[in-house]
């Protein structure tokens, strides 16, 4: 057997140097984050002020007649609807306002904004390419 | 080579083309013990059988045809296509003691051992005597499993989760939903995100825009 196969079969000599060293790792003034994100900043005087626009606060409408809950049943039959495909989206918002224009003979292709095609993503709050919201 | 190669090889062949599969799950220690890594084992020919042409399911009612429990029908617990073996719940066992632990010599209890395929037939539902069985179509174009000898159709047995929880008979928790809210259609298509909804929705005014930033 080779010397690959003989070491793979039992233990790998030498700690894994690939490991990601984390803060639990090294001696105790070693310190390093485990990426939570800042809520404030850090003074000259080493003096925290918390930001409280950078503390994130959950915004929960009211779950007045709300009645999905955590789990779902087992006598639930499997659903018959499709996966909502961009192709079905277009059909089904876009598609009756852009016939109805073309039979009014209002569509024109550089006027494509009112139907809520967005030219480009600069000054929007939740740009969809690149993608800053966590959903 | 570097070492997270060699991991990451010992990962990767984890069940290489001529590993010997046992009763035991390939990711168990006992299988583990049977098979390590670099063991060649002694290969076992089996004929092989295409998945279309399987007939034996779990769950089906089978005769055993040689063996020690020649003659008794039971149910299929467990099937290796692999292997071509089946086991029967409480047919053709033998028995070893399990959990022992110091001086305690642990349960004695009654194991099955697989048959194979050949020593074994389907068993025809209506005058449940052993019978050959054919795949064929029926009028509507089903793909079933005819009996030879008096052309009965045997159904598929019914699946059974490995949980044991039989949906009809299911009884919803408090934290369950019912099926009719489940199957409520309450989706509207639009071009908005589901944040911007929100914010529509409880009337949030956010004109701040974050400042411009750059990573490379």
């Amino acid at each position: 057997m080779g010397v690959l196969s003989a070491l793979m079969r039992g233990l790998v000599r030498g700690a894994d140097r690939m490991a990601e060293f984390t803060s639990k790792r090294g001696p105790r003034t070693f310190y390093k984050s485990r990426g939570a994100r800042p809520t404030g900043v850090l003074t000259a005087s080493r003096k925290f002020i918390p930001v409280q626009a950078m503390i994130p606060e959950f915004v929960v409408p009211s779950l007045e007649g709300f009645n999905l809950k955590p789990y779902v049943s087992y006598k639930t039959p499997a659903g018959t609807e499709q996966p909502m495909t961009p192709e079905m989206l277009f059909n089904q918002v876009l598609a009756p306002q852009i016939e109805r224009d073309i039979e009014e003979g209002v569509f024109s292709e550089e006027n494509l904004e009112k139907y809520g095609l967005e030219k480009t993503q600069e000054g929007k709050l939740f740009k969809l390419h690149p993608k800053n919201f966590v959903r | 080579m570097r070492l997270t190669a060699l991991l990451s090889m010992a990962a990767k062949a984890a069940f290489p083309r001529d590993y010997r599969y046992g009763t035991n799950r390939p990711w168990t220690i006992a299988a583990q013990r049977l098979n390590p890594p670099g063991k060649k084992r002694r290969k076992v020919f089996v004929e092989p059988i295409a998945n279309e042409d399987w007939h034996v399911l779990r769950g089906d009612t089978v005769e055993i045809l040689s063996g020690k429990d020649k003659g008794k029908q039971g149910k299929v617990a467990q099937v290796f296509r692999r292997r071509s073996w089946v086991i029967l719940e409480g047919l053709n066992t033998h028995y070893r003691y399990i959990g022992r632990s110091g001086d305690y010599r642990g349960t004695y209890i009654a194991s099955e051992a697989p048959l194979l395929l050949k020593d074994v037939t389907l068993i025809d539902p209506t005058d449940r005597k052993p019978t050959d069985i054919e795949w064929r179509y029926t009028e509507e174009g089903e793909r079933v499993r005819v009996s030879v000898r008096t052309g009965r159709i045997i159904p598929k047995p019914v699946y059974q989760r490995r949980d044991g929880i039989i949906p009809q008979q299911w009884k919803d928790g408090p934290k369950d939903t019912s099926p009719e809210d489940t199957l409520q259609k309450t989706y509207t298509p639009s071009l908005k995100t589901l944040e911007e909804e929100v914010m529509e929705k409880m009337n949030i005014q956010e004109d701040r825009r974050p400042r411009k930033s750059y990573w490379y």
